[in-house]
């Protein structure tokens, strides 16, 4: 009998909603896909070819993973408190009826094991298809849809995701039963309980209201202009004053609405007076809440943002060199003879990559001139000055031969170089660095010469940015590539930098371009030279892309969920507590379609409550974020980010009515 | 006199087969325009059941419940709202203001949901709020007035839209006897000076002295009357006569066994 019951009410309990038993799947697939991470695709990749950094970013996911056990708890618990809030008349019933306190608490833990159960059955294959879309959307967005995609169950994560959700749900029953247990039969029983609109001065919640706000710009203003030096105390300073102003700003409204529906109230019909003052009211006695949330959906909207800002940094870099061997001729020679790795590869040459000789450089004007070029520079008309700074920043320290380059250049199928008497050519690996790239082309577009050793050599009028090495890390802001004999003549070492090394095209085609990189790699290593790969280069980078960008989505969404939960879940709550209200209106003469209007008016208002100000201060989160945090990414203009971002915004508002219609439904006011 | 509310062969029943049970057995009777027609009865006899037909809160079996000529019972969704908020008042025991909304947007509630602003209701409300002394109380919230504030505060509500007839549900049931003093004193008023019909259940022969004619229901039917001559009987003496048939009505010598 007793199980029976059990059985049922948690039936009823998934049955009637929604909302509740949604918010449980959620925490599991929050948890099962951070925790999985280490499995994914991307993941897997990076960790064979940068194992120290995912090793440490993956160290990093127990930290994640508690501050989400921290807030899926608040989820859960509102879930389960929405959830018990609805049954107190039924509790009230059974200790009436005898029911021991002890069994009461019993039954409640049974169906909630009974409820985890069935969300982890339901979770756990919900989650694992979701990880495995992430996975490969990310590796197609990554580029490198080439990787093999496996599928990818991880057993410790199903693990620590069980024990999380099973935690969380435990302690925010165990919180709630208590309460419940300990509460009189006679209170459970009076189903509805207000509580009393709290009559504070006006003269108050002015003061909070508008004292809140001046904070809250304050704040705006620091975050924006005052963090330029990033120093510790004026960024504790800027959230404190965030953080207050939000508080205080939330405190104030619910009497400062007050104001305005008595002035306003007069001229309106309907049920325009009891809407407004519910939407009060559920602001006066959660001001509190919506202050987190709204601080939560800030921080979401911010976070989504800035992930997706920094994922879209884009590369247009060309595969142009496989591998950069390091070591004497006789050790590359050594390693060329070994008949695996011979015939895998394409085409072998030395690289001659060299600073200039001392006498050359900068501070010896005779010797290198670069005064035209950076007249020049300074002519440029940018927006940010930037022309002027790079004139002001400007040294050429290193040569490139021009066989070398001319080596890559076939090696990409381009064209060669042939640079006549008295000509050099301009390199940079900057190019898809913002506006360096494009500044320094304008520039040589307009003829200069520079002077080495006191002759006028003519710059070639294109600027050549194809990589001369493995590694994307290894960067040169300018360099010269210069005729072989000027090469001899000028640089500071006759020996070649590094031997680079091109895979067979064949090789590639039959394995794809990461498996033969793998390989490779595999045997350089185990043959005990020294390299850089391509591979290696692009896992860096993607390495920091793919880690900011997923982790700071994940906490977004995560973020995100939650609070919209939060919200939605406190309205409800306090909707069951004044049911009786809507009866009280239905006998002086409100007609149902009038009462849904009222409530779906209200929901919409109280999302509406958290989420504006969240909007707001996102768009200054965001703004502040990308003026002072981080460089506007590779390949992307402060436009497009601000696009993006406005796209980020705009998808968010729409989830957000989503989730407001979601509520609306479990509102029992839908039609 | 006319008949403002006849109720005709009125039956209620709750459940099927075995528990089954007629809370209502086919009662008939009307109600004069600008009467005080009190029903008493013991628990369970029906009085509640019958108040919550003629107030559509529930639909009856069978019979019909005709005011001013048109059976309520056959109202749909919008007429019954109309019904609800125009032409009749409800006075419950509990007082079921809204505890959020303050007294005066309380009393404005029904106008309000028939298109009528606070603006162009003004002087009616302050002259509703003046007879019913609560006009001070008009800007605080229900949590902040006394519980005979409350129910003279519910009663201003259920009249402010003229109702043609005000439905009072035990109006006396939450209040001490001072305030219960006055607010039947308050209703005598609107039923004398501006002719409102009051159709009023309750257990109190004190509230019940303040009637114009009484019902006494048992098991679901109508079990005796009380006339009260308004202009040569006095309330104590109407009161006394109350008693007595409660006496009876509550068991009697015949129900001791």
């Amino acid at each position: 009998m007793f199980f029976k019951q059990i059985r049922r009410s948690a039936a009823r309990n998934r049955k009637g909603n929604g909302l509740y038993f949604a918010s449980l799947i959620i925490a599991i697939i929050a948890f099962y896909t951070l925790l999985s991470l280490g499995s994914q695709d991307v993941m897997r990749f990076l960790k064979t070819i940068e194992s120290d950094a995912v090793g440490k970013l993956l160290n990093l996911l127990p930290i994640v993973y508690g501050v989400s056990l921290f807030f899926v708890f608040f989820m859960v618990y509102f879930a389960c408190r929405y959830q018990i809030s609805r049954r107190r008349k039924e509790f009230g019933i059974y200790l009436m009826m005898g029911m021991k306190r002890s069994r009461l608490l019993g039954m409640l833990f049974g169906e909630t094991l009974l409820n985890s159960v069935l969300s982890l059955v339901i979770g756990i294959p919900v989650a694992l298809f979701l990880t495995e879309g992430i996975s490969l959307a990310t590796a197609k967005i990554a580029g490198l849809g080439i990787i093999g995609h496996t599928f990818a169950f991880s057993g410790t994560a199903v693990f620590w995701t069980i024990a999380g959700f099973v935690l969380v749900q435990f302690i925010s029953m165990a919180l709630l039963s208590v309460k419940i247990v300990r509460a009189e039969a006679g209170v459970l029983i009076q189903a509805d309980y207000t509580k009393n609109q709290s009559v504070s001065a006006v003269g108050t919640n002015a003061a909070f209201f508008f004292g809140g706000c001046i904070l809250l710009i304050s704040g705006y203003y620091l975050a924006v202009f005052g963090l330029k030096g990033l120093s510790a105390s004026m960024t504790i300073l800027t959230v404190v004053l965030w953080i207050l102003g939000t508080f205080l700003m939330y405190r104030g409204l619910g009497g400062f609405l007050g104001k305005s529906i008595r002035k306003s109230r007069r001229a309106k019909t309907g049920l325009w007076t009891f809407t407004a003052r519910q939407v009060q009211e559920n602001i006066l006695s959660q001001h509190k809440s919506l202050a987190i949330a709204s601080l939560l959906l800030m921080g979401a909207m911010a976070c989504i943002s800035f992930g997706i800002a920094t994922g879209a940094e884009r590369s247009s870099d060309t595969r142009s060199v496989d591998f950069s061997l390091f070591g004497t001729e006789e050790e590359i020679a050594k390693i060329l003879s070994d008949k695996a790795i011979s015939e895998r590869i394409q085409s072998v040459y030395p690289l001659y990559l060299s600073d200039v000789k001392e006498q050359y450089n900068e501070g010896m004007p005779d010797e290198f001139d670069l005064s035209r070029l950076k007249e020049v520079l300074r002519q440029v008309n940018d927006a940010h000055g930037l022309g002027k700074n790079m004139a002001d920043n400007l040294h050429i320290r290193y040569l490139v031969n021009l066989t070398s380059y001319n080596r890559i250049l076939s090696g990409l199928g381009k064209e060669n170089i042939s640079l006549s008497d008295g000509e050099v050519a301009l390199f940079t690996s900057f190019a898809d660095e913002g506006e360096y790239g494009r500044i320094l082309n304008r520039a040589i577009q307009k003829g200069i010469t520079i002077g080495i050793d006191g002759e006028e050599y003519q710059v070639r009028p294109q600027l050549y940015t194809d990589n001369v090495v493995a590694d994307r890390s290894i960067a040169l802001s300018v360099a010269l590539i210069v005729p072989d004999e000027l090469y001899g003549q000028l640089a500071a070492s006759r020996e070649p930098y590094c031997t680079n090394a091109q895979i067979k095209d064949s090789v590639i085609k039959k394995m794809g371009l990461m498996q033969a990189e793998l390989k490779m790699s595999e045997l350089l290593s185990s043959a005990g030279i020294e390299y850089d790969s391509y591979l290696g280069g692009i896992g860096r980078t993607l390495f920091y892309r793919v880690a900011s960008s997923y982790l700071t989505i994940y906490l977004g969404v995560l973020l995100w969920l939650i609070a919209s939960t939060v919200i939605g879940l406190k309205y409800l709550i306090s909707q069951r507590e004044n049911m009786h209200r809507y009866q009280i209106l239905s006998m002086i003469g409100a007609d149902s379609e009038a009462e849904t209007k009222s409530v779906k008016k209200q929901i919409e208002i109280y999302f509406l409550m958290a989420a504006v100000p969240a909007l707001i201060s996102s768009i200054f989160a965001v703004w502040a974020m990308l003026t002072n945090f981080l460089h506007i990414p590779y390949g992307t203009t402060v436009t497009e980010i601000a696009g993006l971002c406005a796209i980020v915004l705009a998808v968010f508002v729409g989830f957000e009515f989503l989730y407001i219609g979601i509520v609306k439904k479990s509102s029992g006011f839908d039609d | 006199m006319s008949n403002i509310l006849q109720v005709k062969r009125l039956k209620k029943t709750y459940g099927k087969g075995a528990g089954r049970t007629e809370a209502l057995r086919g009662i008939s009777f009307d109600v004069q325009d600008g009467e005080f027609l009190g029903i008493m009865g013991p628990s369970g006899s029906g009085k509640t059941t019958l108040l919550n037909c003629i107030a559509t809160i529930i639909r009856p079996s069978s019979g019909k419940v005709i005011l001013k000529g048109r059976d309520i019972a056959a109202f749909r969704e919008r007429e019954l709202a109309d019904y609800r908020g125009k032409r009749i008042g409800y006075l419950f025991q509990e007082f079921e203001l809204l505890d959020n909304l303050t007294i005066g947007e309380n009393i404005a509630l029904p106008l309000s949901l028939h298109g009528i602003s606070e603006n162009e209701a003004e002087s009616k409300i302050k002259e509703i709020s003046d007879r019913l002394d609560i006009a001070e109380t008009m800007d605080k919230f229900p949590s902040q007035v006394s519980g005979g504030q409350k129910q003279r505060a519910a009663a201003a509500r259920a009249l402010i839209s003229d109702p043609d007839i005000l439905l009072a549900d035990e109006p006396t049931g939450a209040l001490d006897s001072r305030n219960a003093k006055t607010l039947m004193e308050k209703l005598c008023d609107a039923n004398r000076d501006q002719g409102k019909t009051i159709l009023m259940v309750t257990h109190d022969p004190n509230a019940a002295s303040f009637c114009s004619r009484i019902l006494f229901i048992q098991d679901g039917c109508l079990f005796h009357e009380l006339r009260r001559n308004v202009r040569t009987e006095e309330n104590a003496a109407f009161y006394n006569r109350i008693v007595q048939v409660t006496a009876q009505l509550g068991g009697g010598s015949a129900n001791v066994l």
